[in-house]
């Protein structure tokens, strides 16, 4: 029996922890590389360096998917918007949690697709979405919708599309600057020969390299878990939002029951969702090692900490 | 002159989280009454749409119980081996004009509609107090935590009752009759 409160801020804590963990790595990281990459070729461009021309380009790109993402999701996943008269149910229970949380009702889309399953997008709450699919709408009833909706709101609330967004481009820049080095040993050899007999210098290069081939995959880990993180948070500030533990539990396996793969979802929008879209990949062995690369935690570990919150 | 420089930059640091925690409580304070405003707002939506829901779904059921005792009673006579057809004849045009109007007799629908409207009118007057249980709750904690606490002494933020309930009575006790498990008899 765990107070949600008490679940609440150790969620927050340890959310807090892995996001300053992955700052520093990521600081780290692009420091070394792109200390190593001076050293190597001789110089540093402008008065920018590697790492700000690598922030740059990572930034830009995942800006615009970041301030259109409400509009590039919706566009991929050829939804439409929800309507009071066809879908009663999903708008007046968005509007409902809306009046006890407090935040302005987000735009409502659904998704042609019978597999039961549901996403939040958009850059703040004056454009946030909240899109389900039809299958969710007829397989769950009520007080299970209202959990789901419960969920998304609570990405909405806590901002995890902006720090998901931050996230990537920090790992964008990171796989950028390692790329970039790798790149540059096979091609430019030449140049550095007098410049090795310093030891420090070559103890960054080692390290340069060693992030480099390294720093890609584990800042994508980290990410992935917070994402994970985020999962847990959303679940538990959906029980503070319904108190009805219950209701999400049979939502989420009602959604991991149903074993049809999301059409619309892909790579890119799959941590955007309640529950992993993509779902026969052999769940039987999930694994501590393969759960490491999903976007969500496995869905019995989610009903086993909400169970203990009801 | 560090010394100085470093006393200055901490009073001022000071001095604006004095400011922000300030206006944490007196916003909350504002918007605890704006959420009182919202309950108030919805108990109005509930008590306007009930009645006027109700009384368009008993003239709809009278409607159709009426077609129906009128049917029931014709089977009755038939049954009997009477003649019934001065009943059927008075039922006939009433059923058709139904038939026609709804090709299916739908109480069930509209009942269900109603029971619908219910669940959704209530939900929306329980988040209604919800968010002022939810805010009062958030400006009562922070009134006697370290270190917003201090600010609250400072100008005196009283506390806030948010939902008022009574602190004694029936609903803190279980009495024999709430033990059992409740048996439903329609």
């Amino acid at each position: 029996m765990n107070n949600i409160y008490e679940v609440q801020q150790s969620n927050k804590i340890k959310s807090g922890f892995i996001v300053f963990f992955f700052f520093i790595f990521v600081t780290l990281a692009t420091y070394l590389i792109s200390s190593a990459m001076g050293i190597y070729s001789g110089y540093e461009p402008g008065g920018l360096g590697f790492a700000g021309i690598a922030l740059i380009v990572s930034g830009v790109s995942t800006f615009v998917s970041y301030y259109y993402s409400d509009k590039i999701v919706l566009g991929i996943s050829d939804a439409r918007l929800a309507t009071k008269q066809e879908d009663k149910v999903f708008t007046s229970v968005a509007e409902n949690l809306c009046i006890g949380s407090g935040l302005p009702i987000p735009k409502l889309y659904v998704i042609e697709d019978s597999a039961p399953n549901a996403f939040a997008t958009g850059r703040d709450y004056d454009h946030a979405v909240i899109c389900v699919t039809t299958g969710l709408l007829l397989k769950l009833n009520r007080t299970e919708l209202e959990a789901v909706v419960a969920h998304e709101l609570t990405h909405i609330k806590n901002y995890d599309i902006r720090l998901m967004s931050i996230v990537s481009v920090m790992v964008g820049l990171v796989a950028l600057l390692a790329d970039w080095f790798l790149r540059m040993s096979f091609h430019s050899r030449s140049k550095s020969s007098d410049r090795n007999n310093n030891q420090l210098q070559i103890i960054i290069m080692i390290l340069g390299i060693v992030f480099a081939i390294l720093s890609p995959f584990i800042a994508q880990l980290i990410q992935l878990a917070i994402s994970r993180r985020r999962e847990f948070m959303a679940d538990g500030g959906a029980v503070v939002m319904t108190r009805q533990p219950q209701g999400l539990i049979s939502a989420l396996q009602k959604i991991s029951n149903d074993h049809e793969p999301l059409e619309a979802a892909n790579k890119a929008t799959a941590h955007l969702y309640i529950a992993n879209p993509f779902k026969d990949k052999n769940s039987s062995a999930v694994g501590w090692f393969s759960n490491m690369f999903n976007t969500h935690p496995p869905i019995q570990d989610r009903i086993a900490v909400l169970q203990k919150m009801s | 002159m560090n010394i100085t420089m470093i006393l200055l930059v901490s009073v001022i640091l000071l001095a604006l989280w004095v400011v922000s925690v300030y206006n944490f409580f007196v916003t909350s304070k504002t918007r605890v009454k704006a959420s009182i405003q919202e309950i108030g707002n919805q108990l109005k939506r509930q008590a306007d749409l009930i009645p006027n829901l109700e009384a368009s779904v008993k003239g709809y059921l009278k409607h159709e119980k009426s077609i129906l005792e009128m049917l029931s009673e014709a089977r009755k006579l038939l049954s009997k081996g009477q003649d019934a057809t001065k009943q059927i004849s008075e039922v006939l045009p009433k059923l058709q004009v139904v038939v026609e109007s709804n090709p299916e007799l739908k109480a069930n629908t509209v009942v269900s509609d109603l029971m619908g409207e219910l669940r959704d009118t209530a939900d929306k007057v329980m988040y209604a107090r919800r968010l002022m249980i939810d805010l009062t709750a958030d400006y009562n904690v922070k009134r006697v935590t370290i270190p917003t606490n201090i600010v609250a002494n400072l100008f005196k933020f009283e506390e806030l009752k948010g939902l008022e309930t009574a602190e004694i009575g029936e609903h803190l006790t279980v009495n024999a009759s709430e033990m059992k498990s409740p048996k439903v008899n329609l």
